[in-house]
């Protein structure tokens, strides 16, 4: 097989391993209570705007063609998902009136430092890393979420399913996580193009294996401590 | 409202167009060869635009994010509805009016003193994010006919390739455009000053990322006016 098949397969391997991760299994098993719901979706939004200050860095580093593809998928999150007709952090700060959050209780919401420590190395990498690698660090999260790829549903498939069998609340009705399920197979798919075009060597390859590795490391360490803070939460 | 006075009043106090870089680069005769490499440089010059701009974008709070995607729209995409181009497409396109191909863009590497300035532009971009949009922003008041008297730098580089070289300015397609749109995009760094540059620290940040932006720009223009006088 090619270079690029190759890579891809593994990729597709590397995000369906991290459901089998202590870290994963952790978090998707803390029972749901409605307040450990709050917590989570009021997270998930903070979570949302740091993959904006991502995709943002890895745009400035990335070659021209690469950017319209950065720019366009920025559309949906940023601007109007045709989808849901809003962008996707009013989506999730929606999505919150279901569970009785108000705007108000996300803008003054706390970062947990564990959290916190996650969003800056994912910074880190999209600001300092080969474009490759800082490509591919934000695109792993959604190739995560791509279930299509992962078998047995992506991440916010199964969040969504938590909901539903736990609380009652129909995954139609959680609109952010009922978008994404959708929204990130498709941008997975378009950002997964740009492979096929600029992996041509072992290095390209290692540049994208290297983001993929880090990614999904913090992504763990992430959901790892989502988990924990939710626990903590009687 | 303070602060976006203060940005304009900088302006003046800093005259760009009389320092000696750039009295030296408007100052030149402007034969084929010398148009020829200079719209070459200065499609680099954009695409380093792009970079920084990502870079702010990244950084900037939510309501500056989408500010930026939208600006980035008329110069990474275009505008399809109008039928116009983005501004890589439309700077390779005038390049044909001064008899350049596609490939003479591609084939052509940047000029040294203009690489360090891009660095030290994407340096710039990745500072907190007050300093970064003033220094990206900064740039595009400098293009504004709006706030310069006399003509923005677009404006004027037109005007002189149409007295030295006869070319329209209807026909330079990116310098018409820039005369125009530059008006436009110049006015992100009063809207974004007016919500959030709402202590002096905070204009003293887009102050300064202005005021760096601005002497990196005059470093740029001295090289591109030494590329310029080499060439015949």
């Amino acid at each position: 097989m090619d270079i690029v098949g190759n890579l891809l397969n593994t990729l597709d391997q590397m995000v369906n391993d991290q459901f089998d991760s202590v870290e994963f299994k952790s978090f998707l098993g803390v029972p749901l209570t409605l307040e450990r719901g709050r917590f989570y979706v009021i997270q998930n939004a903070l979570y949302t705007s740091n993959r904006r200050d991502c995709w943002g860095y890895v745009q400035g580093s990335a070659p021209l063609a690469v950017k319209r593809v950065i720019w366009e998928h920025e559309s949906d999150e940023l601007i109007n998902d045709p989808r849901a007709g809003m962008d996707h952090y009013a989506l999730t700060v929606k999505q919150g009136e279901v569970i009785g959050l108000k705007a108000e209780d996300f803008e003054t919401a706390e970062i947990p430092p564990m959290v916190r420590s996650c969003f800056y190395a994912w910074h880190h990498i999209a600001l300092r890393s080969h474009w490759l690698t800082a490509y591919t660090a934000s695109h792993m999260l959604e190739r995560r979420n791509n279930g299509k790829i992962v078998k047995g549903g992506g991440m916010s498939y199964r969040v969504g399913k938590k909901f539903e069998n736990e609380l009652g609340i129909n995954l139609k009705k959680m609109i952010s996580l009922d978008v994404h399920v959708v929204a990130d197979t498709e941008h997975s798919e378009n950002i997964s193009e740009m492979f096929g075009r600029y992996v041509k060597t072992t290095e390209d390859r290692d540049f994208v294996l290297q983001g993929a590795r880090d990614s999904m490391a913090i992504d763990r360490a992430y959901r790892g401590a989502l988990g924990f803070y939710m626990a903590q939460i009687q | 409202m303070e602060a976006a006075v203060s940005i304009e009043s900088m302006w003046a106090e800093l005259e760009q167009f009389q320092s000696a870089p750039f009295k030296r680069l408007l100052g030149a005769k402007f034969t084929k060869a010398r148009a020829q490499q200079f719209s070459i440089q200065m499609a680099y010059y954009v695409q380093n635009r792009r970079d920084c701009w990502g870079y702010v974008q990244g950084s900037a709070p939510l309501d500056v994010k989408q500010l930026i995607w939208h600006h980035e729209e008329d110069e990474l995409i275009g505008q399809k509805a109008q039928g116009k181009v983005d501004h890589i497409t439309l700077a390779v396109k005038e390049g044909e009016v001064l008899g350049l191909s596609a490939e003479a863009f591609e084939r052509t590497a940047r000029l040294e003193g203009g690489e360090v300035c891009f660095s030290a532009w994407i340096r710039l971009a990745q500072r907190p994010w007050l300093e970064a949009i003033g220094g990206s922003a900064i740039l595009e008041m400098r293009n504004s006919g709006e706030l310069i008297q006399g003509g923005s730098l677009s404006y004027r580089v037109g005007a002189i390739l149409e007295r030295d070289l006869g070319i329209p300015m209807k026909k330079q397609i990116n310098n018409a455009e820039h005369v125009v749109m530059d008006l436009e995009h110049a006015h992100l760094l009063m809207q974004v000053a007016r919500k959030h540059a709402t202590t002096d620290a905070a204009r003293a940040a887009i102050l300064r990322g202005a005021s760096e932006s601005l002497m990196i720009d005059r470093v740029y223009r001295g090289h591109l006016a030494d590329l310029v006088e080499s060439l015949p």
